[in-house]
């Protein structure tokens, strides 16, 4: 009896182990990783992106996609902390995921690749709308581009796209330059331009369009141009992060390997540039990079030390905050020159960009206004590909006290002198009249 | 020559004014100085506050006030002590005097708090 439950003691240690080394607000990367797949042959023929993920330390989860035992909660918590979903055939999920639970399971913080295709299913198309990303609706058109095609001997369609219009951004695509351009086959899909929550990380060049390759044009085609997005992320308002890519093949080892010419240009590159993108790219969305946290919001007044808890009017003040930046496996000083603190009432009466000491803090100092009530310190930084940070922090601001005013007003001066002239005036009045004859 | 017999009137009514006025007892004088005194404080006063503004209203109002009192004090003051004047005939003039002293004091405590 007692070395049964010794036996199992022993045993769950470790089980307590795994669960804390799971996602946690101290270490945002994920770990276990959900991929759904049609069949397994993808498994194989996209290694070399599977392994990227692996030796960066991710959990691989691998099911097909209507495998009937599948799941992605127990008792209420989640067991995966992302889902790749490499399944664009799959008409309905097995068990007890669907639609809904898989947009439950975005909405909860946790990140997504979603990867469509030629053939891409209702399904597929329809978690993509509801992450802010919109599929040609034509199921048998792909993106086709006459000038910007890769030279090929087996694609005559032009449908093989060299692409190298990248989104300019260091956080989302790592520091170092992709030189070759991204091999592309696939359809494409549009996004709301005004929203700051989407952003195309590989858009067509201005001479694409999305049509059927195999008949005839019949009428002038909807997605054209540069509004045609090949692949988009989104980062949602509580920071979860989704990858929507218009095409499979892009991460299957077969164009990983390839080299790639442009149509009408000379220079040949031994390697296209698929795999420094696509692995960068899955760096970010598996919150790798651009993650921050805010800690140590600080206020006081100039010269103390430590936070009041209301301010007068007209105080001087000192205002400081920390920002880190995940580095995949630490927190680093996040450096940036544009971070802003207002002081909020309604409208901000007070903007000022905050001062950084290249070492995370952030600190500046000013007068507060003339004007009493609550106010706010707010920080609003959003900036492309690092999560948005909001930070409140309310404290009220009062007038002066009756003796906190000016003892004498200078402009009241004249009024002073002549009252006391007055004063003299009418001494001097009465000695003169009673000692004149 | 109606124009220059308007302006030689107006010289005439300046000169018989002027001699009139040459006439009065100098304690009279004095006292007249001494209003004068106070309206030209008074309307510095209010200049000041048409090219400043009014802000501290209450300090602008204690100076005027100090002004204008004192005049007004003075103008009853020369009223009670004339001799010409029938209606204060049995007022001894020191009376006058000392209740001019007594409300002066008054005004000043009033000056001196709602000057602020």
């Amino acid at each position: 009896m007692i070395k049964i439950s010794l036996c199992l003691f022993l045993v769950s240690v470790p089980f307590f182990a795994i669960i804390c080394s799971a996602f946690s607000e101290d270490r945002p990367t994920d770990r276990r990783v959900l991929v759904l797949l049609d069949d397994f042959a993808i498994k194989s023929s996209h290694s070399i992106f599977f392994k990227s993920l692996e030796t960066r330390g991710f959990d691989l989860d691998f099911k097909l996609a209507d495998d009937p035992k599948l799941a992605l909660q127990r008792y209420g918590q989640y067991l995966y902390d992302a889902i790749v979903l490499f399944a664009p055939t799959i008409d309905r999920f097995g068990g007890s995921v669907d639609a809904a639970s898989l947009l439950e399971f975005v909405d909860s913080g946790h990140d997504l690749i979603l990867a469509a295709d030629t053939s891409a299913s209702d399904l597929i198309r329809e978690i993509a709308v509801e992450c802010g990303v919109d599929f040609d609706e034509d199921p048998t058109a792909m993106v086709i581009d006459h000038t910007n095609h890769a030279v090929s001997e087996t694609e005559g369609h032009h449908t093989l796209i060299a692409n190298d219009d990248f989104v300019n951004s260091e956080v989302i695509l790592g520091s170092r330059k992709i030189e070759a351009p991204v091999l592309f086959k696939g359809i494409g899909h549009s996004i709301n331009p005004s929203s700051s929550l989407v952003t195309k990380v590989l858009s067509a060049s201005p001479a694409a369009y999305s049509a059927n390759p195999k008949s005839k044009l019949s009428s002038p085609p909807t997605l054209i141009g540069s509004a045609i997005s090949l692949v988009s992320v989104v980062q949602a308002r509580n920071n979860a992060r989704i990858l929507i890519s218009g095409s499979l093949t892009v991460f299957s080892d077969r164009f990983f390997r390839s080299g790639v010419q442009k149509a009408g240009s000379t220079t040949k590159h031994e390697k296209c540039g698929n795999e420094q993108f696509f692995v960068e790219l899955s760096k970010w969305v598996f919150h790798e990079r651009g993650h921050l946290k805010a800690v140590n919001v600080r206020h006081n007044k100039v010269g103390e030390t430590d936070e009041p808890s209301m301010y007068r009017i007209k105080d001087d003040l000192e205002y400081s905050v920390e920002v880190y930046e995940w580095s995949g496996s630490s927190w680093e000083p996040y450096v940036a020159g544009d971070m802003q603190v207002q002081f909020y009432m309604m409208s901000p009466y007070v903007l000022k960009t905050l001062s950084s000491n290249e070492k995370g803090l952030y600190y500046t100092s000013f007068k507060i206004p003339d004007v009493y009530g609550v106010f706010q310190f707010k920080v609003e930084y959003q900036r492309l590909g690092y999560t948005a940070l909001s930070l409140s922090k309310q404290i009220p601001v009062r007038p002066f006290r009756h003796n906190e005013y000016e003892r004498f007003i200078p402009a009241a001066l004249p009024y002073y002198g002549a009252s006391f002239s007055m004063m003299s005036g009418f001494f001097v009045f009465t000695l003169v009249y009673l000692y004149t004859k | 020559m109606g124009k220059s017999a308007t302006t030689s009137d107006v010289h005439a009514l300046f000169h018989s004014l002027r001699s009139a006025y040459a006439a009065t007892a100098n304690h009279l004088k004095i006292i007249d100085l001494y209003i004068v005194f106070a309206i030209v404080t008074a309307v510095i006063q209010v200049a000041y506050m048409a090219i400043v503004g009014s802000f501290p209203f209450n300090s602008f109002l204690s100076g005027v006030l100090s002004c204008v009192g004192t005049a007004v004090l003075a103008v009853s003051l020369r009223i009670q002590v004339n001799k010409d004047n029938k209606e204060f005939k049995d007022l001894p003039p020191e009376r006058a005097f000392a209740d001019f002293v007594l409300c002066n004091l008054v005004l000043h405590l009033v000056i001196m708090n709602f000057l602020g």
